[in-house]
């Protein structure tokens, strides 16, 4: 792998990685809702965004297999 | 309960954690971006900052100054997406930081927001900061105090002369300070600029001013509005750039690289040297118009030596800092201020500051005394003792005598390895020590 496609990489690690964060963080989130000490209507609005936080980072990693797929040469 | 601030640009990630945190009993603002983050630390005090590592106007390490600046420091726990980023900021801040690694869970934030600061060291004697930066209650330094609360109230332009190490920078800081302006306080190095590129950070620059201005740029000047511009080393500055200088210090107005609209300003303007007047006035590194538009109100700042009843306070300040940033106790013996105080200190302040860091880290952690090296030595030291150093009007006689009886002494006297380093003859050196009538008859 060359320096130049590492930090490619490393771009898509990053971008994979704020979803990820995002996931964990509303995860907690439902965690207190269904402790109750917060509103439990949050926790469907957390769910959802978990959802779609799952999305970004398979879109992301989507991305970063065909951008370095493109680069093998047969 | 902890008022703390987050700095991070994920907004959802923000709101997610500003509820854990609320519920964790403690008040918390947000930030996006550093200048957000600023904004805020100018308003309210903090007692713990969660900074992202990664913003999109700079880098969460840029803050670190300003944090140390402020009369009291917030503790500080660094967000980074990247373990490897971890030893990088150990490095870089010290190891009193905290860091969170992304993927963050609730558990994290609770245990770095509930740690304890680290125990303070009682409080024995408070050493009093003028301006909350000066430490010092020589006479002198009290003149100097005076100096900076007078030239406060003006809007004078101010001169700092003195030599290197003396806080030339903390005392523009005082002077700012004091000075109780509503801009801020912009520091820059005029050494270390290219030629070509001082004057985008001085007057800044327009898009496509020069190759690589890929946006519009605010010079220094404009980021001081109505506070204090910190101008370092202003007699390095390239001579050619200085009529550009004076054109903004007299009409007062910046017209920015490439660009056609003149912008008014309102600074301070706080200029430093570690050059003498005699020298600026002989060297000609700064015109005599500029001089005086900068030099207003010149204050030389004394050097260490000068003022060694204060060398205790500061070796005592600067353990205390020590301490406080590595969780140590240590304390200084009193014999060991009297060694640090017979020194002349040629790097001044921050020759005393490094050295006292230098012994602490050589010291056992576990113990509270402190390991000074034998000698006190530092490179400037030694160019400083063979005086009078090289200068014209000087004779070479005069010179070669000298450098004879420097080696003589070197080598205890030693006639043949003096001459072997001199690379002349034993028989050459006898003749000259002759000559200086400084030969007994039996040698």
């Amino acid at each position: 792998m060359t320096s130049e496609e590492f930090s490619r990489l490393s771009v898509y690690v990053h971008d994979a990685r704020k979803p990820l964060n995002r996931i964990s963080m509303q995860a907690e989130l439902v965690k207190m809702a269904l402790n109750g000490d917060v509103a439990p209507e949050k926790a469907l609005v957390a769910l959802d965004k978990i959802i779609s936080s799952a999305k970004d980072c398979s879109h992301t990693l989507a991305e970063m297999t065909s951008e370095l797929s493109g680069n093998v040469s047969d | 309960m902890l008022t703390v601030l987050l700095v991070d640009d994920d907004a959802e990630f923000t709101e997610v954690a500003c509820t854990i945190i609320e519920f964790l009993g403690h008040e918390v603002l947000t930030a996006a971006t550093l200048k957000e983050a600023r904004d805020w630390l100018e308003k309210e005090t903090f007692d713990h900052v969660l900074l992202d590592f990664m913003l999109p106007d700079g880098s969460g390490a840029h803050l670190f100054n300003e944090l140390d600046a402020l009369p009291k420091r917030p503790r500080v726990t660094l967000i980074t997406g990247h373990p490897s980023v971890k030893s990088v900021i150990k490095g870089l801040c010290g190891p009193t930081v905290d860091y969170l690694v992304k993927p963050i869970q609730r558990e994290e934030i609770e245990a770095v927001l509930s740690k304890k600061p680290k125990q303070k060291t009682p409080a024995e004697e408070k050493i009093e900061k003028h301006f909350d930066l000066l430490i010092g209650e020589s006479p002198i330094m009290k003149e100097l105090y005076k100096l900076i609360s007078r030239v406060s109230k003006t809007s004078a332009n101010v001169m700092l002369l003195g030599e290197s190490g003396v806080g030339k920078e903390v005392v523009a800081a005082a002077i700012h300070r004091a000075s109780e302006s509503e801009g801020p306080y912009i520091a820059t190095n005029c050494g270390a600029f290219s030629k070509e590129l001082i004057g985008s950070e001085l007057f800044g620059h327009e898009k496509g001013a020069f190759t690589g201005a890929v946006g519009r740029k605010e010079g220094v000047f404009e980021q001081a509005e109505g506070g204090t511009l910190f101008l370092d080393e202003i007699t390095e500055m390239p001579i050619d750039m200085q009529p550009n200088l004076l054109r903004v210090l007299e009409n007062k107005v910046v017209i920015r690289v490439g660009g056609t609209k003149t912008i008014p300003v309102n600074c301070r303007v706080v200029s430093a040297t570690n050059r003498t007047m005699e020298e600026i006035a002989q060297s000609k590194v700064l015109r005599e118009d500029i001089y005086f538009r900068l030099a207003v109100f010149p204050i030389t700042i004394p050097p260490l030596r000068e003022r060694k009843e204060d060398i205790p306070l500061l070796a005592k300040t600067f353990i205390a800092e020590f301490n406080k940033d590595n969780g140590s106790k240590f304390k200084w013996e009193d014999n060991q201020l009297d060694t640090l105080q017979a020194y002349d200190w040629p790097g001044n302040v921050r020759e005393l500051r490094h050295f006292v860091h230098r012994a602490a880290i050589m010291s056992d952690p576990e113990k509270s005394e402190i390991e000074l090296p034998k000698t006190i030595e530092s490179p400037f030291a030694q160019k400083q003792s063979t005086t009078p150093a090289l200068q014209a009007g000087r004779t070479i006689e005069d010179v070669e005598k000298e450098l004879i009886y420097a080696t003589l002494e070197k080598v205890n006297g030693n006639k043949t390895t003096a001459a072997e380093m001199l690379g002349i003859s034993t028989k050459t050196l006898y003749n000259r020590l002759h000559a200086y009538g400084d030969l007994s008859k039996d040698d």
